[in-house]
């Protein structure tokens, strides 16, 4: 054994384990779902994959499955992207400027351990079961993950850097747009990075709690009228939406940040 | 920039009274927001205190509920970690279950945990059990994940050291990759925990009898936002205390390791 990590497992044996894998999985699943009682209750992988491929043309409820995803990433972007500016430029202020972090540092750490979930009762109370709550949902989630690390991002600047750009005449905002800037965007990428995974996890359980479309509603109607195929359905549509998200945000990064270490 | 470091205390003492104040001044002397949208501090602080004791209107006491809550969270965490961690150590140690086990893994990843809780109420139906799993769910993908790339942080050059001084295996794995992984593994766990309190947050407002989200939904269909608001700070003061109670383990048991930011 020369290198244990390093050894490449061939793309070809790599893709074969990962098929044999899948397809017992789905196989025991389809045999419970034939042979046993849990047939009763659970929906085959058969019945869910042909579920969703007429849920693209035909509606579940009122819209089709993509118009609920449609709905539901409407909803986390809208959020999303108030919250992240809120989120980069508050997180910004308070790890440069000391008596901004003194003053809003503190509420922001009492608030902070609250999850976005836990909001939903209180933001149905004050922005009525519409729109306005999801969005306040959201805006919440992704301003606490991107305000923290935009902060420690500041706060994370080698000081070595900024004492050499000082010593050569630098001044205040020249140390902040040419050392400060630059240097905490990759941990605002690593913010942005949970704020989507957080993002997309509120709109499902704020979609859960109330709404009347979103993928968030496919399951919980699928649970009111007891058919896992529809949940099944809108599990395999977040599933999907959330690892596409996920590998956006990571594509866009490597883009952006080619420069930095995180981004490789 | 270090020097100034004290001077600014006083203004983080005055930002949370000034807070509470012009919150209490607004709620409770101008009376610019109704009871029923925003109550004022000293309301809920009475409720709090009441809620303590008191059933009233959902049943159950607030220490009842939140021991309900824990239960199921912590139960579910132990859960998680007792199969997520072996399991993720074994992938990133042994290449055939990588090749096997991973991609059922990474199927089952992107999905949030609170996306299983109607599939689970169906199941197993509303009692302990689906909240149980579905913690268990949500608790067991960081504890997989970061258990993994711990391993994988393993150096080749301590393994070389390893195999010249004859050791198996098994003991490079006990003795060199689980402790290089130990840090990661503990960010695995303390992860853990935030997303199972959330997620049992998330599975008692939608299918419960008792629990603090229970509560607070119970709360909201009666417009009781006092009751919602004491609800969220016990959530938020648990999970406080969770994550502090797990950065003073971490620190404890994780040793000699030099940590950034």
């Amino acid at each position: 054994m020369v290198k244990r990590f390093h050894e490449k497992a061939g793309k070809y044996q790599k893709a074969v384990c990962a098929a044999i894998s899948i397809f017992a999985f789905v196989c025991i699943w389809q045999m419970a779902v034939a042979f046993t009682k849990a047939g009763l209750v659970l929906a085959g992988p058969i019945e869910t994959l042909g579920a969703f491929f007429t849920a693209i043309l035909h509606p579940i409820g009122t819209h089709t499955i993509e118009g609920h995803i449609l709905w539901s990433l409407g909803r986390v972007l809208i959020g999303f992207a108030f919250g992240s500016l809120a989120g980069t430029v508050l997180g910004i202020l308070m790890g440069w400027f000391k008596p901004v972090s003194a003053l809003l540092r503190p509420i922001f750490e009492l608030l902070r351990p609250i999850p976005p979930i836990a909001w939903i009762p209180l933001s149905i109370v004050w922005f009525g079961l519409g729109e306005m709550s999801k969005y306040f949902l959201i805006f919440y989630s992704a301003f606490c993950a991107v305000t923290m690390n935009a902060y420690s991002g500041v706060r994370s600047v080698d000081p070595e850097l900024m004492g050499a750009a000082r010593m050569l005449g630098a001044n205040n905002r020249q140390v902040f747009t040419s050392i400060v800037l630059p240097s905490c965007i990759p941990h605002i990428f690593a913010g942005l990075q949970i704020a989507v995974g957080t993002s997309w996890a509120t709109v499902v359980a704020a979609e859960m709690v109330r709404s009347s479309e979103g993928v968030g509603w496919v399951i919980i109607k699928g649970q009111d009228s007891n058919s896992t195929v529809q949940i099944l359905v809108g599990i395999v549509a977040i599933g999907i939406v959330g690892y596409i998200l996920a590998v956006a945000m990571r594509a866009i990064e490597a883009r952006l940040c080619r420069w930095s270490v995180r981004g490789k | 920039m270090k020097r100034r470091k004290e001077t600014y205390w006083w203004l983080s003492v005055l930002s949370i009274v000034l807070f509470v104040a012009v919150w209490w001044f607004c709620c409770d002397v101008l009376k610019l927001t109704k009871s029923s949208t925003l109550p004022g501090p000293i309301t809920i602080a009475e409720t709090f205190i009441k809620k303590l004791t008191s059933t009233a209107p959902d049943g159950a006491t607030l220490p009842q509920h939140i021991f309900s809550s824990l239960k199921i969270a912590l139960g579910g965490w132990a859960m998680g970690i007792l199969i997520g961690t072996p399991l993720g150590i074994f992938m990133a140690w042994y290449k055939k279950v990588d090749l096997f086990v991973r991609p059922l893994f990474d199927l089952l990843r992107p999905v949030p945990g609170l996306a299983w809780i109607p599939l689970m109420i169906i199941l197993f139906g509303i009692g302990l059990t689906p909240k149980i799993v579905t913690v268990f769910l949500s608790a067991f993908v960081p504890c997989v994940v970061n258990s993994y790339t711990g391993i994988r942080q393993t150096k080749d050059v301590h393994l070389w050291v390893g195999q010249t001084f004859g050791a198996s295996d098994t003991q490079m794995l006990v003795h060199i990759a689980i402790p290089t992984a130990l840090p990661l593994i503990m960010t695995g766990v303390r992860v853990a925990l935030g997303a199972a309190w959330t997620c049992i947050v998330a599975a008692e407002m939608l299918a419960s009898t008792m629990g603090l989200g229970y509560m607070i939904q119970q709360a909201r269909g009666i417009y009781r936002p006092d009751i919602i608001i004491c609800g969220m700070i016990g959530i938020g003061a648990i999970g406080a205390v969770f994550s502090g109670v797990l950065s003073l383990i971490e620190n404890k048991i994780v040793k000699g390791v030099r940590r950034d930011g």
